[in-house]
């Protein structure tokens, strides 16, 4: 573990205001076994319709000279979600489209913040999300993993120090210095699951990576992934995939509708989701 | 249910739950803000041939447009290349670093739709970017010093102060733009518009002394006025920035930085649905 991990060092605390930390109450509770990893309570997500699309000034200023009365529908992408990871678990969380999966990750990853509710995560996250997001077209592979990775929040010399390894593992010795728009969309797939994952996360968030790459690099990524396992990161894997959450997870969530539906092993809540898709 | 639904607003804390606060986090990220200027100053030469030379000839270039067309008519026995070249430096910094600053966060959507990231760093960047290409034509401006035979006084050790001013407006001014340009795209159009006029109204390429004295009032209120003649005094005149300007100037632009900061955290946790 590198020591300039400044960032992800911290635990993050998302809450939503008028939720006063419960987390430092539980500070002065008798330890009980490791604390969560992650702890989700009460957690929602909710859009305003009519004000989450864009609206011009004249249409803003009617509204607002209406008294902003037009109250638009509501939608919870995420609804009354509550769940604790402990350290080294592995959860699995499947459901249809639009079950709210994706806006889950994204929540715990501090991208969208909660409407209600908090979510505590304690340790490096590893967002295996939308990976290669602020990757720059015009940049080379070699200047990509320098803003990639500082956007993920590596230290410079920590990137420095880890450059041959990524480069090594996303195949792209020759191509390094190649602005990015020449190359593929699955070598630029490889480089951001390189950079990403060139790390020893106490969190991993995985949304549907694996399909980056041709069937070889697959079994490389999910070689990868495999170690973290064995090393006992915690993960937290979204997936259509229920062979591959059966096999990884020990624990899964069925969303759906933004809602929990059934939470436990695996097995079950697979059998339940499986139950559900095929009337 | 509804009691209880407040306005999103992401709250990070550390470890041992002191709020760890926007300032922080940006400071957290500063390789960030590195490379983020590096990609700026990088990209905004690629494939041109003078490359990194555009930076030092783009003001000579303005400088000698400007005193064609103007040195005769506002020349006065005053040195008129140097004294419009300072502040047309100044304005740039100014007017391009609001525009991208405005610009940037609709631009980078992508990034912000897909990563943990504070948004500030995206304005702070694109007006770091220019205050880096500020500093960088110091030096055709120095050469220009050289040959024309003006004086380098120690009156040249105030520039940081007026630079400092300048650069703080500028933030303050991108940080309430970038917020509403979220969340009307018109504020974009509205301002490059409004910038061209404040740019006239400005005495930038004019001396203030041909203001008509009914309008001289409108000096008093633009707060370009003061911060770009304290960024002129100490390297056209030779002198210290004429105090009062000056923090007239620095009052506004801290002022300006403070609501900006306020009013772009409070809008920033709904950013991520609008851009």
């Amino acid at each position: 573990m590198s020591k300039g991990w400044r960032l992800g060092r911290a635990s993050r605390l998302l809450q939503a205001p008028g939720t006063e930390p419960v987390a430092r109450e539980r500070r002065s509770q008798p330890p009980l076994g490791p604390p969560a990893v992650l702890d989700v309570a009460n957690l929602s997500v909710r859009l305003l319709l009519h004000r989450e699309r864009t609206m011009s000034i004249r249409e803003y200023a009617i509204w607002a000279l209406k008294g902003r009365r037009i109250e638009g529908e509501e939608f919870w992408p995420l609804r009354d979600i509550s769940f604790v990871v402990d350290p080294g678990e592995r959860i699995g969380v499947i459901g249809p489209n639009g079950a709210g999966k994706s806006t889950l990750l994204k929540v715990i990853a501090g991208i969208i913040p909660p409407s209600v509710g908090r979510v505590v995560v304690r340790g490096r996250i590893a967002p295996l999300i939308e990976l290669g997001a602020g990757f720059d077209q015009y940049l080379t592979g070699a200047e990509n993993i320098f803003l990639y990775g500082s956007l993920l929040g590596f230290p410079q010399k920590d990137l420095e120090r880890r450059f041959g390894r990524i480069v090594e593992f996303a195949e792209m010795e020759e191509f390094i210095d190649v602005p990015l728009m020449n190359y593929s969309v699955g070598m630029a797939a490889r480089l951001g699951f390189a950079i990403a994952t060139d790390v020893e996360p106490d969190l991993l968030l995985i949304d549907e990576v694996f399909s980056v790459g041709d069937a070889a690099y697959k079994t490389k990524c999910e070689k990868r992934i495999e170690s973290f396992r064995n090393k006992g990161v915690t993960i937290i894997l979204v997936s259509h995939d229920l062979g591959l959450i059966r096999e990884t997870c020990s624990r899964s969530l069925f969303l759906h509708h933004g809602r929990i539906v059934a939470v436990g092993p695996t097995a079950e809540v697979v059998a339940a989701y499986e139950r559900f898709s095929s009337p | 249910m509804s009691a209880d639904v407040l306005k999103p607003q992401p709250g990070i804390y550390l470890a041992d739950h002191r709020s760890s606060g926007p300032l922080l986090t940006l400071l957290r990220y500063r390789e960030l803000l590195r490379q983020l200027v590096i990609r700026d100053i990088k990209l905004r030469y690629k494939r041109s041939v003078l490359g990194f030379t555009w930076t030092i000839l783009n003001p000579l270039f303005a400088m000698a447009i400007f005193t064609m067309v103007f040195s005769r008519v506002f020349g006065g026995g005053r040195n008129y290349p140097l004294y419009v070249v300072t502040a047309l430096l100044g304005w740039s910094l100014f007017s391009v670093g609001t525009t991208r600053g405005m610009e940037s966060l609709v631009l980078n959507g992508p990034i912000i739709r897909k990563v943990f990231v504070p948004k500030v760093i995206f304005p702070v960047a694109a007006i770091t970017s220019q205050v880096v290409n500020f500093l960088f034509s110091l030096v055709p401006l120095a050469l220009f010093m050289l040959v024309i035979g003006a004086g380098f006084g120690a009156s040249l050790l105030w520039l940081p102060l007026p630079l400092l001013s300048l650069t703080c407006f500028a933030l303050g001014l991108s940080l309430i733009l970038g917020t509403f340009n979220v969340f009307f795209r018109d504020v974009k159009y509205i301002y490059e518009a409004g910038v061209l006029a404040w740019f006239y109204a400005t005495p930038v390429f004019y001396p203030p002394e041909i203001i008509p004295s009914k309008f001289k009032f409108l000096l008093h209120v633009n707060p370009m006025y003061a911060l770009l003649e304290s960024l002129r005094a100490p390297i056209y005149l030779g002198t210290a920035p004429p105090l009062d300007l000056f923090m007239s100037g620095f009052v506004i632009s801290l002022s300006t930085l403070a609501i900006g900061w306020v009013v772009f955290h409070r809008y920033e946790a709904q950013f991520i649905y609008h851009v």
